[in-house]
């Protein structure tokens, strides 16, 4: 008999991912048993077509009316309904105050979740990035037909960078400030709400040879899902650095992951794992409190990872590329859990963490965390001014304490990092408390 | 001592064991069993014995043969079915399933496949327009190689690579609307790799290459015409496989002249490329009845007019060489910045029985 080796896939727990291919197809990959499911493609929505290649993606993941909007090559923005697929609006760029061209693609899309008087309205906000630099945020009323659409508003516009090329644009936890970098463009975070830039990186100095690497950021993640403060970003230099906007402009930690550009980076809800993907099709995870690698995810994956996406509730992630595979990993034991097959080259992946399947009861219920209620209260309470600028002081005097730290030995850094993660943690703790009495107390 | 003597005890065993089997069941099969060269320590007796044996399983296969033979014919007299031909077990016919393999139903791939970067050229709109370089350094079989190349590939043009760099060259055939840029790349004078990448946004495919046998080495070998080939692309069978087929496709006019009776063949084998470059005829040939056959039935000479049949004939001119896939990089080349479609890991090298093209 032929000595075969089959890979050892252990199966999934219910979830249900979306993949967005080069196509521009979209395809649902849901699985649904209890305990060991294989996930499979259910459902395909949209015709192939090489000008509707998809370009970014976001989602407003709740339970009630969860949003979907994607951005093709065409320079169309589709928003639609995660659950059935259905076209709720779309929005071609040619009515737009900046005219789309063949090199001025969409590469950033957010739709805003957090404003729920818009739910009832029926609209819905979105910040879009193209790759010149010319970002705008507009709200889109969304109608129940897919031929009718209209905009409600002139959208505001800005200029995020004068020369270079953006390649990534993401928007923090609490959706008030968003981060722009590229090639050639330093990474720049601006206030949404009024539109001012309030940081801007520095690039690293020359190294012991006296060279100096081209700006080229291409992926960027904030770290926490309620700081601004402190992201991670990935460099076409095959480095990961995490910056601190209250320490300093230049990266307080960068470390080298192999040799190909760093293509995708997830981070993960704990706050200090990062989830680092490459243009070989490399994977690993970092602890970016240390820059120590936790271990790498082999699979057999043999092109660029261009997406990487972490279960809001299950230790899942979620990676794809142009390998045209799909694959989801353990994140505890990085084990590959199962790789599925989906023909074209995969541009985005999301999960749809509100799946619920019939006849498994309310899983994810289940499976949230202490930590994310608390974070789903905080986000209720509104943040004062106040407490933001306390917290603010808090970080200047850690980043004080860290650069002291650094002349110390290794090992007294690592004894007292340890304890500082743990510090933090109990403050952290500490603050929601008193906000909740807060809340209670009003 | 004490061990040497327990051997002999064991030995002693053994032998009444193989008495007592012996008795049991027939002399011979169980001494083929029982005593095997191996065992035997004295030289002259032990390739007494391995001659025996060989020479056994000789007659074996004769006899197997023979009535394998028999039962055909015997078949075929009585018009009975014939019984099945086995067919041996290779690592090819044992692979393992692979879920990539493409489906002539898919319409997926094909809508794909419209999409790809090569369908311009495929589809007739543009003509293949190829330039051959190599690396800094090269000399006696890489110009050799590539002189051939020029002569098998129709509307290739060999520009000298100096100092430029690949980049700066991959920028020139955009501006001067060439469709590919090979390199041929040689190391101690001996060329042993290739980058096929296509231009302007089409990939760039490396490959690894070896057994390169040039023209003049190919006995009776001949000389190719300058008419368009025809091209046979064997066993792409895998979604990458079919990419790399569709990336060889495009260096060749999509349009052959049969007149020229021409012919270049990718034949993919195990994830090895082989690469062969023939020239057939068509021969019609009197054959003969086989005389033994003739001699039986003299009486019906009207019948056994002579048969016309027309066999092709190959010739093969031009090189011969195997290309082996180390990796496929999206759009042109960049060894810096790129993004890989499929690079070959070490750790995808689990089984024999897993081939990728």
């Amino acid at each position: 008999m032929p000595r075969t080796t089959t890979l050892e896939c252990s199966g999934c727990p219910p979830l249900r991912a979306l993949a967005f291919d080069a196509l521009g197809l979209i395809k649902v990959v849901e699985a649904r048993d209890k305990q060991r499911g294989i996930p499979q493609v259910v459902e395909r929505w949209g015709d192939p077509e090489s000008s509707k290649c998809v370009m970014a993606v976001s989602m407003i993941d709740r339970n009630s009316q969860p949003l979907l909007a994607v951005a093709r090559k065409n320079n169309e923005i589709e928003v639609l309904s995660p659950v059935n697929g259905d076209i709720q609006a779309t929005i071609s760029d040619a009515s737009g105050l900046h005219i789309c061209s063949e090199e001025n693609n969409i590469v950033g899309l957010h739709l805003f979740g957090k404003q729920k008087s818009e739910i009832a309205s029926g609209c819905c906000t979105l910040l879009t990035c193209t790759t010149k630099g010319n970002a705008s945020i507009r709200s889109v009323e969304l109608a129940d037909s897919s031929t009718e659409s209209s905009r409600t508003d002139s959208p505001k516009t800005w200029n995020v960078c004068s020369g270079g090329n953006i390649s990534c644009c993401k928007v923090d936890g609490q959706e008030n400030f968003a981060l722009f970098g590229g090639k050639g463009v330093e990474i720049n975070i601006w206030d949404i709400n009024n539109l001012t830039k309030i940081w801007n990186s520095k690039s690293p100095p020359k190294d012991n040879l006296g060279i100096f690497t081209p700006t080229w950021f291409t992926s960027a993640t904030f770290l926490m899902n309620d700081d601004h403060r402190k992201f991670v970003a990935g460099t076409n230099s095959h480095q990961v650095r995490l910056y601190d906007i209250s320490a300093q402009r230049r990266p307080v930690l960068s470390v080298d992951f192999r040799e190909t550009p760093i293509k995708a980076l997830a981070a993960d809800i704990d706050g200090h794992s990062v989830y680092v993907g490459n243009g070989s099709g490399d994977m690993a995870s970092f602890d970016i409190r240390t820059g120590k690698m936790l271990g790498g995810f082999s699979g057999k994956c043999s092109g660029s990872i261009r997406s990487i996406v972490r279960h809001p509730e299950l230790p899942i992630i979620a990676s794809c590329g142009l390998d045209s595979y799909l694959r989801l990993w353990d994140t505890k034991t990085r084990q590959l859990l199962s790789a599925i097959f989906l023909k074209q080259h995969i541009m985005h992946v999301l999960f749809d963490s509100k799946f619920d399947v019939k006849g498994v009861d309310s899983v994810p219920s289940k499976g949230k965390t202490q930590t994310e209620i608390m974070l789903d209260e905080e986000v209720e309470v509104l943040p004062s001014k106040r407490k933001k600028s306390s917290r603010n002081n808090e970080h200047v005097e850690d980043g004080g304490e860290r650069k002291k730290k650094s002349k110390h030995s290794k090992k007294e850094r690592k004894k007292s990092e340890g304890k500082d993660g743990s510090e933090k943690i109990a403050t952290r703790d500490e603050r929601r408390k008193s906000t909740l009495k807060k809340k209670n107390n009003s | 001592m004490g061990g040497k003597r327990r051997k002999n005890d064991d030995s002693d065993v053994e032998d009444s064991d193989s008495a007592s089997s012996k008795r049991k069941k027939t002399l011979t099969t169980e001494k083929k069993d029982q005593l095997r060269p191996s065992m035997i320590k004295n030289k002259e007796k032990r390739s007494e014995l391995h001659a025996k044996l060989k020479h056994q399983k000789k007659l074996d296969k004769r006899a197997k043969a023979k009535s394998r033979d028999a039962a055909i014919k015997r078949a075929l007299e009585l018009g009975e079915e014939l019984p099945e031909k086995k067919v041996p077990r290779t690592i090819e016919n044992t692979r393992e399933f692979d879920e990539t393999v493409c489906k002539p139903d898919d319409e997926e791939l094909f809508a794909g496949n419209e999409a790809d970067e090569f369908s311009s050229i495929l589809h007739q709109q543009q003509t293949p327009k190829i330039l051959i370089t190599t690396c800094r350094f090269h000399s006696t079989r890489g110009p050799a190689f590539i002189s051939e190349l020029l002569s098998v590939i129709p509307n290739a043009h060999y520009f000298k690579r100096g100092t430029y760099d690949l980049k700066k060259i991959v920028e020139y055939a955009k501006n001067k609307d060439f469709t590919s840029i090979i390199v041929v790349h040689t190391n101690r004078r001996e060329p042993d790799a290739l980058l096929i990448i296509g231009v302007p946004n089409g990939p760039t495919a490396h490959f690894k290459l070896s057994k390169l046998v040039l023209r003049k080495d190919i006995k009776s070998h001949g000389t190719p015409t300058s008419h368009k080939p025809e091209l046979v692309l064997n066993n792409f069978t895998t979604r990458l496989g079919s990419r790399i087929g569709r990336l060889i496709q495009s260096l060749f006019p999509q349009d052959p002249e049969f007149k020229g009776r021409r012919v270049v063949t990718f034949h993919n084998q195990r994830d090895f490329v082989f690469f062969r470059h023939h020239r057939y005829i068509f021969e019609n040939k009197v054959v003969k009845k086989a005389e033994s056959k003739g001699k039986k039935d003299k009486d019906d000479k009207s019948d056994n007019v002579p048969e016309q049949k027309t066999i092709a004939r190959l010739q093969e001119c031009g090189p011969r060489f195997t290309l082996k896939l180390i990796s496929l990089q999206n759009g042109t080349f960049d060894t810096k910045g790129g993004e890989y479609e499929w690079v070959h890991k070490p750790e995808m090298d689990t089984s024999r029985r897993r081939f990728f093209l």
